[in-house]
């Protein structure tokens, strides 16, 4: 489970020394481009970008491949429905179902959109420990005026993570309760509305109780949420500067072109 | 060091959990507090780092008052705490930023927060551990990080609620150890367990009962004179072994044995 989630690869490149700023500025302006990119070319050239990328920080294409694998339901349904609701010249028909020419294309190009923000997030995840990309963000929203709001940045971050935190220990209960239920005559096949009550309710229960446990732990490790600081020194380096400056020129290419 | 005057609690405002309890604690003792469930320890312990605030009565810890806000930042940082549970303590998501937590709150710079780190891990014998992920751990492993993230923080006092129930006994005699290690080093230990066998390296017990401090003492001298008895816990065999040659006149109250090893000894000085 923790694989899935948070795929973090520890190493040594220049990707995992960048700071978690960088990269996250990084992935949003590859989204960006991701989102206007409609040639193949385009595409093609992603393709190269993430490559080589890929190919910096030393982590096997296994590696994201895997990640896509949850998501393949998800990206055929954007597949299949554009295939088939787009209207246009049609190259194959059966019964009241059919396939247009620009339905395969649009369906195509979507699917690929979203299969690159996810490659994209993906090598920012593997190459950025959770903590750094919540330091990262963090020091992102800092200039914004959020005290407005009641809440600091640090605020936000905290709940990040911490929301980060919870979903293996979600999962964890999960499996615990279906385990003792099941072991009790629960049968999920016969009636799989009772087994969604007898498994949620008792789910929301532990994991409140896990909430009031991890802020007790919190507490008591003196957690006031201001005046912290972080274990993870961020700076910018020479490459940082580099990278910054490389935004600088595709942001210009993006607004022109 | 540590002050407990007169303090009631009750969960809730209606379930009463302490009667008004007073204890003083001294700073290098080991007080180990033992009772049956529902007997208040717990609660009496969560009153120490101010997690929990009296009703009635008065905490104090090196003279700050629990209930007085502007304090409890410090009190937290004298009196480190421990929990029952190795699985639900952890806020980071690797080892090394689990114990960085602490460090954090307290607003240390970058670098002495990760000197901090490694120092508490070498000293729960946990060195090179710091990128793993704490739910991978055993559960022995799991409280020595969790006593590492409190170590972190070097405080003055440290409580343990509990900490080897869900432990299985290899793991509980490395923890032991280790709190005797801090002991010896000059931290003052609190020490909760339903556990009779842990005794051994306090060296002041306190027995409390439905919310009451029923005795107050050394341990050997209360456990050879039965008043554990009384509170609900039965006592190991190696324990009720001793009474019964203590009882047949074998040794002294004074030195009367709590461990096998202890037991042995004190056998083989026989003539």
């Amino acid at each position: 489970m923790n694989d899935l989630f948070f795929s973090f690869i520890p190493g040594d490149s220049i990707l995992h020394r960048l700071d978690p700023r960088t990269k996250i500025l990084g992935l949003m302006l590859a989204s960006m481009f991701i989102l206007k990119v409609s040639s193949f070319t385009g595409m093609s050239l992603l393709v190269f970008v993430f490559l080589s990328l890929v190919a910096t920080c030393k982590i096997p294409l296994k590696h994201f491949f895997r990640s896509i694998r949850p998501m393949l339901i998800f990206f055929s349904l954007i597949f299949f429905m554009q295939l088939f609701f787009t209207e246009g010249q049609v190259i194959f028909q059966y019964r009241i179902i059919s396939a247009s020419h620009e339905g395969l294309v649009l369906g195509t190009v979507l699917t690929l959109r979203f299969v690159f923000l996810l490659l994209f997030a993906v090598l920012l995840t593997s190459t950025t420990s959770p903590s750094k990309i919540t330091a990262g963000i963090e020091r992102l929203l800092r200039p914004l005026p959020l005290r407005y709001a009641g809440i600091s940045s640090h605020d936000l971050a905290m709940m990040m993570s911490l929301s980060l935190y919870f979903v293996p220990l979600l999962y964890d209960s999960f499996k615990v309760l279906r385990d003792s239920q099941l072991s009790r005559g629960l049968d999920v096949k016969k009636s799989p509305l009772r087994a969604i009550f007898s498994l949620s309710v008792p789910l929301v229960s532990t994991s409140l109780r896990a909430v009031e446990d991890v802020s007790l732990a919190m507490e008591s490790r003196c957690y006031r949420g201001s005046g912290r600081t972080s274990v993870h020194s961020i700076g910018y380096g020479p490459m940082d500067h580099i990278a910054i400056i490389i935004y600088l020129f595709l942001l210009f290419y993006y607004i022109v072109f | 060091m540590i002050s407990i005057q007169n303090v009631s609690y009750s969960y809730n405002g209606h379930i009463p959990a302490l009667h008004s309890v007073s204890v003083e604690i001294y700073k290098g003792e080991f007080v180990a507090i033992i009772g049956g469930n529902g007997s208040g320890k717990s609660t009496l312990l969560r009153h120490i780092n101010g997690l929990l605030l009296p009703s009635a009565g008065s905490v104090t810890i090196k003279g700050m008052d629990t209930k007085d806000i502007s304090s409890v930042f410090n009190i937290r940082q004298i009196a480190g705490m421990v929990f029952q549970d190795p699985g639900s303590q952890f806020i980071g998501m690797t080892v090394g930023e689990d114990i960085a937590f602490g460090p954090e709150n307290l607003g240390l710079p970058p670098k002495e927060i990760r000197r901090r780190v490694e120092s508490s891990l070498s000293a729960v014998g946990m060195a090179g551990y710091n990128d793993h992920t704490p739910g991978k751990l055993s559960g022995g492993q799991k409280q020595k990080v969790a006593l590492a993230s409190v170590l972190a923080m070097e405080p003055e006092v440290i409580l343990f609620d509990e900490v080897t129930s869900m432990l299985d006994p290899d793991s509980r005699m490395d923890i032991l150890s280790l709190i005797k290690q801090l002991h010896e080093n000059g931290t003052t230990v609190v020490y909760v367990t339903h556990c009779l066998d842990e005794l051994v390296h306090a060296d002041r017990l306190i027995i409390m009962e439905k919310g009451h401090i029923t005795h107050d003492g050394d341990p050997r001298l209360l456990i050879s004179r039965g008043d554990v008895m009384n509170s609900g816990l039965g006592l190991p065999p190696i324990m009720e072994l001793s009474r019964r040659l203590l009882n047949a006149g074998f040794f002294e109250p004074g030195c009367f044995p709590l461990s096998r090893e202890e037991l042995r000894d004190v056998l083989c000085q026989l003539k």
